[in-house]
C-alpha cells in the first residue's frame, strides 16, 4: 500500500466529515432502524420463497424427504442427460443422501469440463428473493455453482426466511464463530443477459437452468398454491 | 477516457439524425419507465425504503472517516490488501504493476464504470496485457471500439444485425447462423468461457462495501462478474471509496433499490458478497484479492455542496426517464456518464471548464429526482452548477449580460409588469390576424422550428387583477 496516498486521502475525508466519536456514530445508526422488505406473494413463508424460485425463472420440486429427493434428482437427470451422473460438493448432507435410491452416481469435487449438471445444497432459502444462500468452502466449489449448464439446489424447508434481514440474523453468527467464507453467494435464478436489444436470454456466462428441491414436510397444497400464484401473476402480466 | 462533453449540441444533433438510433430510444424510453414503475409498485412501500436507504447513505457520508477506516480494517484481516488511489492515473498502475508481478497476460473484466473512468482496458493494452470485457454489453462494444451509451446497458444503441456482423468479422469461428439474440448470446458465452478459464487475473466492480465485515456485494444478472472473481488466481476489485456502508444489512437495502429501479427486476439473478483470498478449507477461489478504492475527486466532492450526489448508485433510472437521454442518446455526452446523473458528476469529476454543456441538458422536468431511488435532487444540482458556470464567466457572454438584465427586471416587479404588459400589447396588435409569428426578434430558436403563438392582449397579472376587482 502506498501509505502517502492514503494519509492523503485519508486527511481529505476527515476535513470534509464531522469528526463524531465511534459511540455517537453507532447510536445514531442504531437509531436509523430497519428498512422495509418487499411484500411478499403469500403470508407463508414457504409458499411466498416457491413462488418466486418459479418467477426467477427456475424449477421446483419438493421432496419430502432425502429418498424422494434422490428419486427426483434421477429423474432430472434422466429428462435432460438421458444420464446418472452428476458433480457435488464435498458436503457431507449430500454425501449422505442415498444415492442408490435413485439410481444416481455423484462424484464429489469440483466441476470439471464437460460435465453438466452440479448439485449443491443451500444453507438458507430467502422467500423475498427467491434466492437459495450458499456459503463458499470445500464443500461447495463455486466453479459448481457457476460454471454447470445445470444448477441443481437443494433447500431444506426448515431453513427459509422471510427476508434479507433474516439471512443476515442467520449469517452473521456463523460469521462471527467459523470465521467469513470467502464468499457467499444469492442465487436466484439462471444466469440471463438483457444486454442486446433489451431481449431477455437465459444462459448467458453461468447455468442455463436452475433447478430447486425444497427439502421437507410440505404441504402438497402449499405447492399448487405457489404455483396457482406465480401463473395468475403471469397471466395477469400478460393482460396488462 | 477522452472526452468530448463540450461538443454535446453537435453530437445531439447527430444522433438526432439518425432515424434508426432515435426509434430504438423511443422504444426504450417508453418501456424502461414502465417496468421500473411496475416493479416499484410491487415492492410496496419503495418511498419507506427510499427514504431508509437516503438515511444510511447521509449518515455513511457523514461519518466516511470511521466507515472507511473499519472497512480497511476489516478487509485487511479478511486478507485483502487494500490500495488508495488519489487518480485515475495512479488506479491503473496500481492496477498494471499488481498484473506484472504475477507475470499475468490474460485478464478478464466484470463490468465496472469506475474503470470506464480511469480508461483501465486502453492502459492495461498498452502495458501489453489481453484484456477482456466479460459482461455481454460491454464485450460487445469493446470489439466495436466503442464507449459505453447507457451506464447499465452499455451496448443498447446496437442492433443485432449489427453485433451479428460484429461477432462474424471478429470471431473466427467458420460459417454459422447468428441470426437470433440466443445464438448471439451463446457465441459470446462460447468465446468467453475459454478466456475465463485461462485468465490469471480477474478484475471487478462493487455495488457496496460493508464496513462491518469487510465483504464487497457484487450485483449482475449474468454471473460474468462471479467467474471473473472465482476462477483467475488474482482478485482485484476497482471502486470508490464511497461505497462504503456500515451493515450487510445495508447493503442489500441497495439491492432492493438498485434492480428495480435499472432493469424492473425485483432483483438480479446473483448477489455476491466475497471477503478475500481462498481460505485453507476452499476447494477454489483467488490466492491473492486486492482493493483498489478511487477518489478522482470524490472527496472534493465530499466537501462540497454537491455531497448528495455521493449517494448515486449507477441505476440508470434518470437516464431511462430524461427526455434529453432519450433524444441524444448517451454518447452525445460524451465521456463515461451520461444522462442527469453524468450531467452533474462529469463536470464534478473533471472540470466545468470541459463540460459546461452539460448542465445545460436539462429541461427542469424534474422526473429524474422523481425516480431516482436515493432522492437526490438532481435538478437542483445541475442548476447550482448551471449558476456556477455563470458565475465563472463559462457561459457566453450575451447569455450572461441577458441573465443578468432579467434577474434585475425580475426583482422590480412594478416595472417589469409595465414592461410586459407592453410588449404583451404589442406582440397581441402584430399577431391578431394570423394568430402565430412564424418570425420573431431574439426568438429565432423558436421560430426556426415552429410557430409562435400570438399571446392575448393582457398578461396574466393584469387579467388577474381586472378579475378580482370584478369579484368584489
Amino acid at each position: 500500500m502506498n501509505s502517502d496516498a492514503r494519509t492523503r486521502v485519508m486527511a481529505r475525508v476527515r476535513g470534509a466529515c464531522q469528526g463524531n466519536s465511534a459511540t455517537r456514530i453507532e447510536e445514531e445508526l442504531a437509531a436509523l432502524g430497519v428498512a422495509p422488505a418487499a411484500a411478499l406473494p403469500h403470508e407463508d413463508t414457504c409458499i411466498a420463497f416457491m413462488v418466486n424460485v418459479l418467477r426467477n425463472q427456475g424449477t421446483l420440486e419438493v421432496a419430502a424427504n432425502r429418498s424422494d429427493a434422490v428419486k427426483r434428482i434421477g429423474n432430472y437427470l434422466y429428462d435432460h442427460y438421458r444420464s446418472h451422473r452428476l458433480v457435488a460438493g464435498n458436503d457431507p448432507r449430500l454425501a449422505a443422501m442415498p444415492w442408490r435410491d435413485g439410481g444416481v452416481l455423484p462424484r464429489f469435487g469440483e466441476l470439471e469440463a464437460g460435465e453438466q449438471i452440479a448439485l449443491s445444497h443451500a444453507d438458507w432459502g430467502v422467500a423475498e428473493t427467491g434466492a437459495t444462500v450458499l456459503l463458499s468452502g470445500k464443500h461447495n466449489p463455486s466453479r459448481n455453482n457457476l460454471l454447470p449448464e445445470h444448477h441443481v439446489v437443494i433447500v431444506d424447508v426448515d431453513t427459509l426466511l422471510p427476508d434479507m434481514e433474516s439471512m443476515w440474523q442467520q449469517v452473521n453468527p456463523v460469521l462471527e464463530r467459523h470465521g467469513r467464507p470467502r464468499g457467499i453467494y444469492c442465487i436466484a435464478g439462471p444466469s440471463s443477459t438483457g444486454d442486446i436489444e433489451a431481449q431477455l436470454v437465459y444462459g448467458a456466462h453461468g447455468p442455463r437452468a436452475w433447478h430447486v428441491i425444497l427439502l421437507g414436510e410440505v404441504d402438497p397444497e402449499k405447492l399448487d398454491m405457489a404455483r396457482a400464484l406465480h401463473a395468475g401473476a403471469a397471466a395477469g402480466a400478460s393482460k396488462d | 477516457m477522452e472526452q468530448h462533453s463540450q461538443q454535446f449540441l453537435d453530437n445531439a444533433s447527430t444522433a438526432l439524425a439518425d432515424a434508426g438510433g432515435v426509434a430504438q430510444r423511443d422504444i426504450m424510453a417508453l418501456f424502461a419507465p414502465l417496468l421500473r414503475d411496475a416493479a416499484v409498485e410491487g415492492f410496496g412501500n419503495f418511498e419507506a425504503l427510499r427514504q431508509h436507504v437516503k438515511r444510511v447513505r447521509q449518515h455513511s457520508l457523514d461519518n466516511l472517516d470511521y466507515y472507511l477506516a473499519r472497512f480497511e480494517l476489516e478487509a485487511t484481516n479478511n486478507g485483502n490488501q487494500v490500495h488508495y488511489a488519489e487518480t485515475a492515473e495512479d488506479l491503473n498502475s496500481i492496477v498494471l504493476d499488481i498484473c506484472q508481478q504475477h507475470g499475468a497476460r490474460k485478464i478478464a473484466k466484470g463490468k465496472s464504470m469506475v474503470t470506464e473512468e480511469t480508461g483501465l482496458n486502453d492502459y492495461l493494452q498498452r502495458g501489453g496485457l489481453d484484456v477482456l470485457e466479460t459482461d455481454l454489453g460491454e464485450y460487445i462494444i469493446q470489439q466495436a471500439g466503442e464507449t459505453p451509451s447507457h451506464i447499465v446497458g452499455p451496448a443498447l444503441h446496437k442492433t443485432r444485425e449489427q453485433i451479428r456482423d460484429l461477432f462474424l468479422e471478429r470471431h473466427d469461428l467458420g460459417e454459422r447462423e447468428l441470426d437470433s439474440i440466443g445464438e448471439l448470446v451463446g457465441e459470446a458465452r462460447q468465446v468467453l468461457r475459454e478466456h475465463f478459464l485461462q485468465a490469471e487475473v480477474g478484475i471487478i466492480g462493487s455495488n457496496a462495501l460493508i464496513a462491518e465485515n469487510g465483504y464487497s456485494m457484487l450485483i449482475t444478472n449474468e454471473g460474468n462478474g462471479d467467474l471473473c472473481a472465482n476462477l483467475p488466481k488474482v482478485l482485484i476489485i476497482c471502486t470508490t471509496l464511497d461505497r462504503v456502508l456500515p451493515r450487510g444489512e445495508d447493503a442489500t437495502a441497495i439491492q432492493r433499490l438498485l434492480a428495480r429501479s435499472a432493469t424492473g427486476q425485483p432483483h438480479t439473478c446473483y448477489t455476491s458478497f466475497y471477503s478475500g483470498p481462498r481460505r485453507e478449507q476452499d476447494a477454489d477461489g483467488p490466492l491473492e484479492t486486492h482493493f483498489v478504492l478511487l477518489d478522482n475527486r470524490r472527496t472534493d466532492i465530499l466537501a462540497s455542496d454537491y455531497r448528495d450526489m455521493l449517494r448515486c448508485i449507477r441505476c440508470g433510472a434518470c437516464l431511462n426517464h430524461c427526455p434529453i437521454f432519450a433524444a441524444s442518446g448517451g454518447h452525445a455526452y460524451g465521456w463515461v456518464y451520461p444522462g442527469p446523473m453524468g450531467s452533474v458528476l462529469t463536470p464534478l469529476l473533471t472540470s466545468l471548464e470541459e463540460s459546461s454543456a452539460l448542465p445545460n441538458a436539462c429541461t427542469s422536468c424534474g422526473r429524474c429526482a422523481e425516480v431516482c431511488p436515493s432522492d437526490i435532487p438532481l435538478p437542483d444540482l445541475l442548476r447550482d452548477l448551471r449558476h456556477e458556470e455563470s458565475a465563472r464567466g463559462l457561459t457566453a457572454p450575451a447569455w450572461r449580460y441577458g441573465l443578468r438584465a432579467h434577474a434585475w427586471l425580475a426583482a422590480r416587479p412594478g416595472l417589469y409588469h409595465r414592461l410586459t404588459g407592453v410588449a404583451i400589447n404589442l406582440l397581441h396588435r402584430f399577431g391578431k390576424r394570423s394568430g402565430a409569428f412564424s418570425k420573431l426578434p431574439f426568438a429565432s430558436g423558436w421560430t426556426s422550428k415552429r410557430d409562435f403563438p400570438a399571446p392575448a392582449g393582457k398578461t396574466f397579472m393584469q387579467q388577474y387583477r381586472q378579475r378580482s376587482q370584478a369579484d368584489e
